[in-house]
């Protein structure tokens, strides 16, 4: 348990497993933020992971906003706040963001 | 297989009176799984397998509720149990490393999969290696037919073991064959007589048993192989791959495959919505199956997956 943030140490999610050490794991995240900040957006939300706190946040464009532990629960928070899961495979997603590139 | 430690944990599944125990009692005579504490799971409330495997290394029996429903406190506590008294033995001395998991023939395997990934204690305790099915030559295409677990238990196998291959007629087999290879095109298929090895009939010109849609989804299942090619690095192939599963997890039985990361190759797989976690593979040999990923799943079209994650990669 962190002392000054009460998460829990969590047992690794698996998909943490792909960084050698502690740089790379920075790196990781900050390249995970930046996929998830340009995924989400066409959703109108917003991911933000600045290595400073433990855990991803997200939030709406109007302000809700929580902070989520990994992946999981993040597509989780995502589908509160939207009423319906973030599907990689929408139609209306794969053919706009093939638009935008 | 390298388990970094960790004890693996082979499912043995199928549907009942599938011929489990029978290959299992063979198996063990022929000195397979002589190091595997053997663990059967029995729904009713009198044991009666383990009076047959007695030739089992270790024995467990849990009675009285399917382990992946009724029962599966109880086989949390016992795998707990087992884990504890196993990290109480020096990793240089001989200690539990393989368990072999008889299920119910009511059992989900998924289920149980996914109970000890959820479980805080066991998912740095144990992983699952290999989920080998039982298919009934005789029954097994009216249990494909009519019941919908029958089908849960296909689609989740690793390896399916075609039983009672001599008492049934080589066409019935061939066509029972080429029907599990379009229900779990990803599973390795034998076949075996009173649990002994038993080869199959050619099943190349078979037709397969037509499988009526027991709910609206039910659509054949079929094998996506997507190439990860070096613009998919690790965090967008990761978000792009629980977003996935929590979106369609219903639609995607089964992703498997090595990826390349920093981190040295993973062996990454999971049954429905759990993942396991990722084993580290030794570097030594180059493999040209590497950074290929094989997803099992229905209700989607093949050629959106390399789509949709292409603009996860290419996303920021």
């Amino acid at each position: 348990m962190c002392a000054s943030c009460g998460f829990p140490a969590a047992p690794g999610h698996w998909t943490e497993a792909g960084s050698a050490g502690p740089g790379d794991r920075l790196r990781t995240r900050f390249r995970r933020a930046q996929v998830l900040k340009s995924v989400l957006r066409r959703y109108g939300l917003t991911a933000h992971d600045g290595a400073q706190v433990p855990g991803i946040q997200i939030g709406t464009l109007a302000g809700a906003e929580t902070i989520v532990r990994d992946l999981e629960e993040l597509w989780c928070a995502a589908e509160t706040m939207l009423g319906a899961p973030v599907d990689p495979l929408d139609p209306r997603f794969l053919e706009e963001s093939e638009a935008a590139a | 297989m390298s388990a970094e430690g960790r004890v693996r944990l082979t499912v043995l599944g199928g549907y009942l009176g599938s011929g489990k125990t029978t290959w299992l009692r063979h198996q063990l005579h022929a000195g397979a799984y002589r190091d595997a504490l053997i663990l059967v799971n029995e729904a009713a409330e009198t044991p009666v397998d383990d009076a047959l495997l007695t030739e089992a290394a270790g024995l467990e029996v849990l009675a009285g509720g399917c382990a992946c429903c009724a029962g599966r406190d109880a086989l949390v506590a016992l795998l707990r149990r087992l884990a504890d008294t196993r990290s109480r033995v020096r990793s240089d001395d001989a200690r539990l490393d393989h368990i072999l998991l008889e299920t119910s023939g009511l059992a989900d395997p998924g289920a149980i999969v996914a109970a000890i990934r959820a479980d805080p204690v066991l998912v740095h305790h144990m992983v699952v290696t290999e989920i080998v099915v039982a298919v009934d030559a005789l029954h097994g295409a009216a249990q494909l037919a009519g019941e919908a677990l029958g089908r849960r238990q296909v689609e989740t196998a690793d390896r399916l073991v075609v039983t009672k291959v001599d008492a049934a007629a080589p066409d019935d087999v061939a066509r029972l064959v080429a029907t599990l290879a379009r229900l779990n095109p990803g599973a390795a298929v034998s076949g075996a007589a009173k649990g002994d090895a038993h080869p199959l009939p050619d099943h190349a010109e078979a037709e397969p048993i037509a499988l009526p849609a027991l709910s609206a989804d039910d659509a054949p299942i079929f094998t996506t192989r997507l190439t990860l090619d070096e613009r998919i690095d690790w965090p967008a192939f990761t978000v792009w791959l629980s977003a996935l599963l929590h979106a369609r997890g219903d639609d995607v039985v089964r992703v498997k495959g090595v990826v390349r990361t920093p981190a040295g190759r993973l062996l990454l797989q999971s049954v429905r919505r759990v993942v396991q976690a990722p084993e580290r593979l030794p570097d030594t040999v180059e493999r040209g199956t590497d950074d290929t990923i094989v997803v099992i799943g229905r209700g989607y079209r093949g050629e959106d997956l390399a789509r949709s994650l292409a603009r996860f990669a290419g996303a920021g």
